[in-house]
């Protein structure tokens, strides 16, 4: 039998508390302040947002551009009319400074995004009404965004630019 | 001449052709025919847009198409002139024989075998299926090959840090943009026309004429069927989507 030591039981107790008052601060910060968006409800269910909105809006960007498929549940500028929140004279606050929505999640994880650096951050003039929620994706149809069974993005770019000039210079040498 | 026999397995071979044509050909004309629109669609190569400019009706000195564009794009100049972007800009012209002269608005001639496409490294400048050449700024890495490879001088490189974009229009420092024919504007809406066309008109001139290259009753074939439009440096071979008349 071992009689404890003081030191001993000392240096065990300190670091309990050391180890308590560590775990009550992590648990303290539960998360980045997220602002709310307009409205009552997102393009699509919340929790789906939030883990895929980045493909989302990355898969909206190649139909858009590539394809010209405008007017879509995920496209950037809505994200932007009801994400932007007002300061205090009513004015749009750029969605991507410190603490707004799309810094918020952000700057907690660490990921930097350029989008903003040609998009614009505040929606433009006029306020569109969106009582209805906008654009709404059914989840059913949901399963076609999850990102590991959509194709992967780069490969498709490319077959359809090449096939776009192919199906065109044919036509130009008939 | 062929003998004979390898004349006939030739008539043979393109008749075949044909009829093999004009089975793929069908449904495209067919689904032509249901709308312009791309917004939910996405667009298809039963389109071409182009522009038909008039320079007879273009005056010197007015500049309505510029201001229109980079209004509409949210272009303004950050007070170094020499790089500012410039997607469309006024060119006069003189004949040193005769001393006749004209004026026209160049921009990207959304050719058919773009050489601006041909040189990128990475797809970004590319050709839509309308035929409209773009640069998807997204993958474009700011290389300039395309700048150096147009032969229209058309492209621009933006040199410094832009703020206050339009939402329909992003632009941002690091990359190459030019003339996108408002594909914001023609993709959303039915009948809608560049804003350099809109601006001409406002400016009662209507130098401007913009549709669809493949449709044979749209105005704008109707018009270059009754004169001859050609095609600046046509000499490349380029087959431009933009063309003028009395150049
Ligand atoms: C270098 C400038 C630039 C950057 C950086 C950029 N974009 Fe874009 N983006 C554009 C341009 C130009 C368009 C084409 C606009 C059009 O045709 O109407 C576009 C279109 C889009 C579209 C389709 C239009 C819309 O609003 O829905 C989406 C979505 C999009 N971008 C998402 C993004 C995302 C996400 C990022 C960041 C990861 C990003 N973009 C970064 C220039 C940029
Ligand atoms: C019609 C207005 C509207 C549009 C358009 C919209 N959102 Fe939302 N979004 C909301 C609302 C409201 C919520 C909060 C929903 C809730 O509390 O359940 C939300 C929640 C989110 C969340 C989760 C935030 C959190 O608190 O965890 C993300 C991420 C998100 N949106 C991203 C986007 C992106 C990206 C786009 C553009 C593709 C977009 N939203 C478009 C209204 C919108
Ligand atoms: C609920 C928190 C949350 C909100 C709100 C949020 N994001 Fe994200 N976003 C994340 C996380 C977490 C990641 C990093 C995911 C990863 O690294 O895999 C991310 C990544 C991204 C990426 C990919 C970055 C990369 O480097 O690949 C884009 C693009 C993006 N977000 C756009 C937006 C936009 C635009 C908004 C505002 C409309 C927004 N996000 C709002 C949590 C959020």
């Amino acid at each position: 039998m071992h009689p404890i030591s003081p030191i001993r039981l000392l240096q065990c107790l300190l670091l309990l508390l050391g180890l308590t008052l560590g775990w009550m601060s992590v648990a303290g910060e539960r998360g980045p302040v997220i602002p709310k968006g307009k409205g009552d409800r997102c393009v699509a269910d919340t929790d789906f947002m939030r883990r895929n909105h980045m493909d989302l809006i990355v898969h909206q960007r190649d139909e858009t551009v590539i394809r010209g498929i405008r007017d879509e549940p995920f496209s950037l500028v809505e994200c932007v009319d009801c994400h932007a929140q007002r300061d205090a004279n009513n004015e749009p606050i750029r969605v991507d400074a410190e603490g707004q929505f799309c810094a918020s999640c952000h700057t907690f994880v660490a990921a930097k995004i350029d989008c903003f650096g040609c998009h614009a951050a505040v929606p433009d003039g006029e306020d569109q009404e969106r009582a209805d929620g906008g654009h709404w994706l059914p989840n059913k149809q949901l399963a076609a965004f999850r990102p590991h069974k959509a194709a992967p993005l780069k490969s498709s770019v490319r077959s359809t630019v090449s096939s776009d000039h192919d199906e065109l210079s044919s036509d130009a040498s008939e | 001449m062929l003998p004979n026999k390898a004349q006939a397995a030739r008539r043979l071979f393109l008749q075949r052709l044909g009829v093999f044509s004009a089975a793929t050909a069908l449904p495209a004309l067919l689904s032509s025919t249901v709308d312009a629109q791309s917004s939910t669609k996405g667009v298809s190569s039963a389109q071409r847009w182009g522009l038909l400019i008039d320079t007879s009706k273009c005056a010197s000195g007015c500049d309505a198409c510029v201001r229109g564009c980079h209004e509409e794009h949210g272009i303004n100049s950050t007070g170094n002139e020499h790089t500012d972007a410039q997607w469309i800009r006024k060119i006069d012209l003189q004949n040193n024989l005769s001393g006749q002269k004209s004026s026209l608005p160049m921009m990207c001639q959304h050719c058919e075998s773009a050489p601006c496409v041909d040189v990128c490294p990475t797809g970004a400048s590319f050709k839509r299926a309308d035929g409209i050449v773009l640069v998807n700024k997204h993958t474009c890495i700011g290389c300039r090959y395309c700048v150096m490879a147009c032969p229209y001088k058309a492209r621009s490189f933006i040199h410094e840090p832009i703020s206050d974009q339009k939402s329909w229009a992003p632009r941002g420092q690091g990359t190459v943009e030019s003339c996108t024919l408002c594909v914001h504007r023609i993709d959303a809406e039915k009948d809608q026309q560049p804003a350099c066309a809109v601006a001409c008109t406002d400016e009662a001139h209507s130098a401007i004429l913009f549709g669809d290259l493949n449709d044979p009753d749209s105005d704008i074939v109707k018009a270059m069927a009754n004169q001859p439009a050609s095609q600046v440096r046509s000499d490349l071979q380029l087959n431009t989507g933009v063309r003028y008349v009395k150049l």
